[in-house]
């Protein structure tokens, strides 16, 4: 492997992993699963100094769903954790759902929440779900912490609000309340790859109509995008009409690549869009 | 469990061989005590890499190892300057020296230009592989980019950069039999089609990983992960020693499939064990494979076929444009195969062809499990489903009207002189099919497709292909055969002791295979070619026979008993009210001057080497031929593929051991599928973008369904009890299969390969706008 | 240069301690450091598991774990599923029966993700087992003899 010799720090609590983040500046790296990390190193694409492991922590692994509504996930959280979590799932479903679509079940074993967060692919399930439910990221520098929301944190291609000395502690879902469904669709070439596009929808149904949405898509563009247009459009549909409602999807800029066009992609997004929000009112209409 | 359904037709009293018995290399590679090439290592080892031009069209105007050296623990930089001789020769056979040179060379390290991205240029050796990416950095290139080509249509044309002195024809092959004017005349229908095969890569689980040493005898010893261990040569001629200085040792290997066919980490570990007097470790890394190892050829296929009313072809015209890539490797030999099985298992007696394949700066091609004679099945056979559309005849009919049969001759001239029996596998896996699935909900469609093919086993007759193995008896009636054949996964090895085990009785756990070694066993050539079962099969078998020739007259004179009377069992010597235990026999034969050791060499056919116009009454030994049928569901919104069913029949003469057969058949298929529908070495301006297994898309489990293996066992080939060769000719027919099930289930074939949900929604699209 | 950490793991039962590069994959250690040599390098990617090994029974890609991230763990190989006197275990005879090994170089790995498939206790059905191995690559069998061995294997326990 292209691997070049790097220092390792092991960090116990969040406030030494900051430090430790402060003090070697640009020449570190965190190292929670891996997963996305020493592939990279293996390849020669990240050539850190130093590895600040924050593996060990003793905090960051706690699954709660408190009494305001609220779900909330240590960063440390494994996706094999998350997909396994009854609670997790009777709260917010699309949570274990998308995190069981992550890779395979070794690199569920071993990534972690936050880490699948702070790493930002453009394609991921997490940060897709995350902006499709309105999360909060709870951010620490050790000395002081912030409240980021999802889609004020993803901001690019690989790139989050995150400051250098910063990391994710938990992350705050909200609970799937009365009246709402969901879906999680993906495509990929082969189970596990990465998504050609994915779509997280929720639907709140009342009285028979649709009355409330949330539609995210990922793969599209170079973050998890809100498709507002998709969510005004829904507006008092009737729950076997969703599709009628969808048109050409604004608001994305799908890279393609060798396998597939932009121009597909886009195809294929407005296709799971559709999908998600029949799935989603189908839900919602047998929670009502 | 499912065990591959086994049809025979040439019933022979067999005791071993035809036995689904365990390959005995199968306990310890379960174990997990197998040891690979990158699985050695040695005290005062160091290790060694390779630094790679980043660009794919170059003159080098720059090198300097001043600051990669100064790093601590770098033992030595070479460059091309270092090897004694830096050149590696390759035969660019039937060709005339109007078209092409006849003799491709390429350098071991590049001095003055590069041709490919990836193209090695400098060798760095450490005391630790820890040092090797800083030490590779450290090494200065510089590169003034020249103008590149990346298209062999394009490298063709006139003004085009040429990536070689002598221009950028390769080679060209020409086939014209019959009257194909006269052909097209006469025809009730013809069909004309345009097929586009990808770049692929071998993708075996174990990247390219060996060792190199001097021994006490100062003989240089290279284990490494290869095909071929008689590549001893073409490192003495490297090194600029005398052959019987260099000892290629092959252990088991981690797949090949052709990938390991040319030499890989050879001359660097040679050069730097030679140079340094120390065992060097060279580990290719996965992403380096992909990057820079030699591609399967990219060819364009256009076709037009006449038929008659009937569906019986009349002629077939074929033109080949295939890219070879920066440098030649065995791209001559590809498109040679190309050519001559350009037309499929069906008559064709008028026939106009014309192959070429042109230089690139895109990444080398070279072999390929098929080699050449599996892209043209996508050509083949697209065009036999279109004339069965075109005159209403079903897909199983019109290729049993059009098969060979014995005493048919191929357009290049070779009669085909066993029998045939593609009709049979044609019925074998519609036999099995039964009905077709209905689809799992709306939206979805179901189709079925079907593919023959005919591939060749055996090398090519006039390269005078012999292999030999040694047989002898231990004195406890053991026995060792020891055979130059290496062991790629396919029970090369195993295959050899069932084959012993058969003709001398000797139990199969009492008897040891030792393979591989260029210096201390018989030579028996390239595991490549499906020729080995063939080859090294026949030369066991040669050797056993004579032994128990031996044997058996030796125990004759002693007993005053007739030869013909005696036979060889398990155990000993036994005839009609006699029997004598095989220790004592063997007492008996050294007592009688009778060898009790044997040397089998089996040469293979003969013939005379073609030239550019292709005409020969026999280029091949034999041929394999099958069928195969998929069954599949496509999602009409998305174009993604669910492949539902497979069945997959070939007549393999007999099958020495249905398991290692079956798991030919199935290794075979998945890979096609990968061709078929996920698999494409990205490039762009002959960049290679495949930067590793996350891009670079092998199927799953989940990717392929349960593959069913039907053999069919006819006697007629020409291997040990009239096997076929398996190795290749199941890889060939899955895309053709998987293209016509989609025309089945949406109405439209794709033509381009891989068979993306991108192309298949297009093909959906041309169907409504067709209707 | 690299840091020096000194880890403990142990590994088929057989603990060992050892000073190495902090850097050193938990693949690189297993293989170089304590000589166990059958998982296998593969794409140093996560995805090919031919590096799969067991960390205190959970199935990891030994190739992207930190050695020093292992410390203290137990590492469970394809020869850790050997009985004690050296014969193949229940799982590994099932893969012999089946013919599950072609060229080889995939089954250590392939044999520890179906170890902790069948860890589990649960009866898979054939396409649960399939979708189970989905994120180990074999490029020569086609798969179908590794599905039948995990499927043996399986019932096999249950008698």
């Amino acid at each position: 492997m292209l691997t070049r010799p790097f220092r390792y720090e092991r960090a116990a609590h969040y406030a030494d992993a900051c430090d430790l983040l402060r003090e070697h500046g640009d020449d570190a790296k965190v190292l929670a699963g891996g997963q996305s990390l020493l592939p990279l190193i293996n390849i020669g694409l990240a050539q850190p100094g130093v590895v600040v492991d924050i593996s060990r922590l003793a905090e960051g692994r706690d699954i709660t769903v408190g009494a305001d509504g609220y779900l909330t996930l240590g960063a440390l959280v494994t996706h094999a954790r998350l997909a396994a979590d009854a609670r997790a799932r009777s709260a917010q479903p699309l949570l274990p759902e998308a995190a069981a679509h992550i890779g395979n079940n070794r690199v569920r074993n071993r990534g972690t929440l936050g880490g699948s967060l702070a790493h930002a692919d453009p394609a991921a399930e997490l940060p897709l779900v995350m902006v499709a439910l309105g999360a909060a990221y709870e951010v620490t520098s050790g000395h002081a912490s912030r409240s980021v929301r999802a889609e004020d944190f993803h901001l690019g291609f690989f790139t989050t609000a995150l400051a250098a000395d910063e990391l994710i502690v938990s992350v705050s879902a909200p609970v799937l309340g009365p009246g709402w469904g969901w879906s999680f669709q993906e495509v990929s070439r082969r189970d596990g790859d990465f998504a050609m596009a994915a779509v997280a929808a929720l639907v709140r149904i009342a009285d028979g109509l649709v009355v409330e949405a949330r539609v995210a898509a990922a793969a599209v563009s170079d973050r998890p995008v809100r498709l507002a247009d998709v969510e005004t459009a829904l507006t008092g549909c009737p729950p076997g009409g969703v599709a009628d409602r969808v048109g050409p999807l604004q608001g994305i800029s799908p890279a393609g690549d060798a396998g597939a066009s932009a121009q597909y992609k886009r195809r294929l997004a407005r296709v799971l869009v559709i999908r998600a929000l029949q799935e989603a009112a189908g839900r919602a209409g047998e929670a009502a | 469990m499912t065990s591959a359904e086994i049809r025979s037709s040439k019933a022979e009293e067999l005791r071993v061989v035809g036995q689904p018995l365990p390959r005995h290399d199968q306990r310890e590679k379960i174990a997990g005590s197998t040891r690979y090439a990158g699985d050695f290592a040695f005290a005062n080892m160091l290790h060694a890499r390779l630094v790679r031009a980043p660009v794919p069209s170059a003159k080098i105007t720059h090198r300097d190892a001043a600051a990669a050296v100064a790093v601590p623990g770098v033992t030595c930089v070479l460059f091309g300057e270092d090897v004694p001789h830096n050149v590696i020769w390759v035969d660019v056979p039937g060709q005339t020296v109007e078209v092409a040179a006849l003799k491709a060379s390429m350098e071991v390290l590049a001095t003055d230009r590069v041709r490919f991205h990836g193209e090695p240029v400098a060798l760095v050796v450490a005391e630790s592989e820890d040092v090797l990416a800083q030490a590779c950095d450290l090494v200065e290139i510089e590169y003034e980019e020249l103008p590149g080509v990346f298209d062999p249509a394009q490298a063709l044309a006139a003004g085009a950069p040429a990536v070689h002195a002598r221009g950028n024809l390769l080679g060209e092959w020409c086939i014209d039999r019959g009257d194909v004017d006269e052909a097209f005349a006469a025809a009730d229908t013809v069909v004309e089609g345009t097929y586009q095969t990808q770049a692929v890569d071998h993708a075996y689980l174990e990247p390219e990983a060996g060792v190199g040493w001097l021994d006490d005898e100062g003989v240089l010893n290279l284990r490494v992960a290869t095909q071929v261990v008689e590549h001893y040569r073409d490192v003495a001629r490297i090194l600029d020693i005398p052959d019987s200085r260099v000892r290629v040792m092959a252990p088991y290997v981690g797949g090949g499939f052709g990938g390991k066919e040319d030499m890989t980490v050879e001359p660097y570990l040679a050069l730097a064990a030679w140079r340094t007097r120390r065992p060097v470790r060279m580990q290719w890394t996965r992403q380096e494979s992909l990057l820079a190892r030699p591609k399967r050829h990219r060819m364009l296929l256009r076709y037009r076929t006449a038929a008659r009313s009937d569906g019986t072809i009349l002629g077939q015209q074929v033109d080949i444009t295939a890219d070879s890539g920066a440098y030649a490797y065995l791209s001559a030999l590809v498109l040679l195969y190309a050519s001559v099985h350009a037309c499929g298992p069906y008559r064709a007696d008028n026939v106009r062809l014309h192959a070429r394949c042109a230089y690139t700066n895109n990444p080398p091609t070279s072999a390929f499990r098929g080699f050449g004679g599996m892209q043209v099945v996508f050509g083949y056979e697209s065009q036999m489903d279109l004339l069965a559309r075109e005159l209403g005849i079903p897909a199983a009919e019109i290729r049993k009207r059009n098969a060979l049969r014995r005493g048919d001759v191929l357009p290049v001239g070779q009669p085909i002189d066993t029998e045939v029996f593609l009709g049979q596998t044609i019925d074998a896996v519609c036999d099995r099919a039964g009905a077709k699935p209905p689809p799992s909900g709306p939206r979805r469609a179901v189709g079925r497709g079907m593919a023959s093919n005919i591939q060749s086993y055996g090398r090519l007759v006039w390269l005078n292909d012999s292999a030999a193995a040694w047989v002898g008896w231990q004195l406890d009636g053991s026995l060792t055969v020891r055979c130059g054949v290496p062991d790629i996964g396919g029970g090369q090895a195993s295959s050899l002791a069932q084959i012993a085990a058969e003709i001398l009785g000797t139990p199969m756990d009492r008897i040891t295979v030792h393979f591989g070694d260029s210096a201390l066993t018989p030579l028996a050539g390239t595991t490549t070619a499906t020729r080995q079962l063939l080859m090294s099969g026949n030369a066991v078998h040669e050797a056993c026979v004579l032994l128990r020739e031996g044997v058996l007259r030796a125990v004759a004179d002693e007993a005053g008993q007739p030869p013909e009377g005696l036979r060889l069992e398990p155990g000993g010597v036994a005839g009609p009210g006699f029997g004598m235990d095989l220790r004592q026999a063997l007492v008996v034969c050294r007592r009688r001057n009778v060898p009790i050791e044997a040397l089998g060499t089996f040469f293979g056919p003969k013939g005379k080497p073609v030239v550019r116009d292709l005409k020969a009454d026999r280029v091949f030994p034999d041929f394999t031929f099958g069928t195969h049928l998929c069954d599949l569901e496509v999602d009409l919104d998305t174009g993604k593929v669910r492949l539902l069913r497979y069945v997959a029949a070939h007549d393999v003469g007999r099958a020495i051991n249905p398991l290692s057969v079956q798991g030919q058949i199935t290794g075979a298929v998945a890979q096609g599928l990968g061709m078929a529908l996920l698999e494409e070495v990205a490039m762009e301006d002959g960049v290679n973008l495949t930067g590793g297994l996350f891009q670079y898309l092998i199927p799953t489990s989940t990717d392929v369904p349960d593959i069913e293996a039907v053999i069919l066992e006819s006697g007629e080939g020409m291997g040990p009890f009239g096997a076929r060769g398996i190795g290749e000719p199941p890889i060939g027919p899955p895309p053709a299969a998987v293209a016509s099930a989609i025309q089945d289930a949406i109405g439209v074939r794709p033509c381009v390969l891989p068979i993306t949900p991108e192309r298949v929604l297009e093909c959906v699209d041309a169907a409504r706008a067709a209707r | 240069m690299s840091e020096i950490v000194t880890i403990t793991l142990t590994i088929n039962g057989r603990r060992i301690t050892r000073a190495a590069g902090a850097h050193l994959t938990l693949l690189r250690w297993v293989r170089d450091e304590a000589g166990v040599t059958d998982p296998k390098y593969g794409c140093g990617e996560g995805i090919c598991g031919a590096c799969t090994v067991l960390m205190d029974g959970e199935p990891v890609s030994s190739c992207i774990v930190l050695a020093a991230q292992a410390d203290g763990a137990e590492i469970t190989t394809a020869a850790g599923l050997l009985e004690r006197d050296g014969s193949l275990g229940p799982l590994q005879r099932a893969f012999h029966a089946c013919h599950a090994a072609q060229c080889g170089f995939c089954t250590p790995g392939m044999l520890m993700s179906a170890a902790a498939l069948l860890a589990d206790g649960r009866t898979w059905s054939p396409a649960e087992i399939r979708a189970g191995l989905h994120g180990n690559l074999c490029r020569c069998t086609g798969y179908g003899p590794i599905v039948d061995a995990v499927e043996a294997a399986q019932r096999e326990r249950a008698q």
